[in-house]
């Protein structure tokens, strides 16, 4: 169940953030932000331990990043990729590949060769990727770089896209040797290219998540920050929209901990049109019980108007009036609200609540349960017990 | 389509809004813009549970005779509260039994929020 529950997780991560991009990219803060967004949303769930550590799809979102930035990366100088490849064969072959590049070119890209490496790469890049990706080689190459290069990693997939188009050639030219350069700088230009790919790039390299490293230490920061962040709100903000967010969070988290309060405030104007006797009992929540449309709150005055104090007693199920008797409520909102908050929660949408004398049913769907630290998700859930 | 706030309150919807929060917070996020996320994960969590969750639950309380002999009928299992407010049902149960295919949970207390799902639909 966990892991389903985390791929459920994911994928609600994701498509949240895919459809709010247009906002965020029209008149919000852009695409960064939707990705800091994202990053420490999916930390705090792997915090949280809902979220298996490695996120499957995770290693993808960076992949497309770094398909649209290479363009403007050309210019980076090339010690930049050393920081993310060993500085092995693949940093030192590249320069030899633009000048030898000439002989082994005459298939493609005459030009490449010549140095101007900023017209020829798109171009260089293309043809390369056009003839290579028929071989196996390349692709295999292509998405191992292709999960390396994570959001954060832009500038070394630019570099990468800019050395391709020379690397290519050689391969042709000399062989196994010089394919595996290529390949190496093969993958870069596939991203560029094959932005929509990034999918599959996902799937093949969750293990590669490089994003995940970065992460963390933005959860570092940000743990501190709620705390000051509810002082704040609470203290009271300026525009309308501040105040909207702020009563949002606030009813967010106090809801979690204590639904009652919400209802909190309607219960006073109900005490005063109704019945006093009821609410009394009832605590503040019953109000909208009557409302509601249970028949037997109404009843309840009469029959016991005071003397109901005690939560269990197995008396209650006799008699009609303790069932609709809301002293439990009163006890649970202030003795044991807190406990009833922080353990165990099962949100879901219900299709039918029955009762029969005291015996209740329930069809429960759509739901998520909290239990012992395991998020479970349900489809279908039905419930049977006793009052 | 109408959605439910139901869903900020699981762990999924309590990281985003902390999240949230943050990036108000240090102002690289507009609330306005804060809560239309919220709202695009109340579509995408609801869509998500429909579309992709198969599982089936059963949930029940600890029988009486089995409550009565750990607890000495203290903490037989029952439903301890119920409540339906603005559409919303609340149950609070005491010694619960969650059952699914691959799993059983027991748990002392457990309050469970339930919607209504025709609302969804309307």
């Amino acid at each position: 169940m966990a892991a389903s529950t985390s791929s459920v997780y994911v994928s609600v991560i994701e498509d949240v953030i895919n459809k709010v991009r247009e906002e965020f990219m029209n008149n919000g803060p852009g695409e960064d932000v939707l990705k800091e967004l994202q990053g420490i949303w999916e930390a705090k769930t792997m915090q949280a331990g809902v979220v298996n550590n490695p996120i499957e799809r995770s290693a993808a979102k960076g992949t497309p990043g770094s398909g649209v930035t290479p363009v403007h990366d050309l210019n980076v100088p090339y010690e930049g990729t050393e920081e993310y490849e060993t500085p092995t064969a693949e940093i030192l072959f590249p320069p030899t590949p633009l000048q030898t590049p000439i002989p082994a070119t005459p298939i493609q890209t005459p030009l490449p060769g010549t140095g101007d490496n900023l017209y020829n790469i798109p171009t260089g890049g293309s043809d390369y990727s056009a003839n290579e990706s028929g071989s196996s080689n390349g692709g295999v190459n292509a998405e191992t770089k292709g999960g390396r290069p994570s959001p954060y990693m832009q500038p070394p997939s630019t570099w990468m896209n800019h050395r391709p188009p020379l690397d290519v050639n050689i391969a042709y030219v000399e062989g196994r040797d010089e394919v595996d350069r290529g390949a190496s700088h093969q993958p870069p230009t596939q991203d560029f290219l094959q932005m929509n790919s990034a999918k599959r790039k996902r799937e093949d390299f969750p293990a590669q998540y490089q994003a995940g490293g970065f992460i963390p230490q933005q959860d570092g920061a940000g743990d501190a920050a709620p705390e000051k962040f509810e002082i704040e709100v609470s203290g009271g903000s300026t525009s309308i929209a501040s105040r909207a967010w702020s009563e949002m969070l606030t009813r967010v988290r106090s809801s979690t901990p204590k639904i009652p309060q919400l209802d909190g405030p309607i219960p006073d104007p109900y005490d005063e049109l109704s019945t006093p006797n009821i609410y009394n009992y009832q605590g503040t929540f019953n109000e909208d019980y009557n409302v509601a449309s249970t028949p037997a709150p109404h009843d309840i005055p009469v029959s016991t108007p005071a003397p109901v104090v005690q939560n269990d007693l197995g008396d209650d199920d006799d008699d009609e009036p303790p069932l609709n008797e809301n002293d439990d409520d009163e006890l649970d909102d202030v003795d044991q609200g807190d406990e009833l908050n922080t353990a165990h929660l099962v949100l879901a949408q219900f299709d039918k609540v029955t009762r029969t004398k005291s015996k209740w049913k329930c069809t429960l769907k759509d739901g998520i349960m909290h239990i012992n630290n395991k998020d479970i998700l349900f489809n279908k859930a039905t419930g049977e017990f006793d009052f | 389509m109408a959605t439910f706030e139901l869903y900020r309150r699981s762990t999924i919807g309590m990281c985003l809004t902390e999240t949230l929060d943050e990036m108000v917070q240090s102002g690289t996020l507009s609330p306005d813009l804060a809560i239309q996320v919220l709202t695009q994960f109340d579509k995408s969590m609801t869509e998500a549970l429909e579309t992709q969750v198969k599982s089936k639950v059963t949930i029940k309380v600890v029988p009486s005779a089995q409550g009565s002999r750990f607890t000495q009928g203290l903490g037989e299992g029952h439903l301890h509260t119920y409540r339906f407010c603005d559409n919303v049902w609340t149950f609070i149960l005491q010694d619960a039994l969650f059952k699914n295919e691959d799993s059983q949970e027991n748990v002392g207390r457990v309050k469970i929020v339930a919607c209504d799902s025709k609302l969804l639909t309307q």
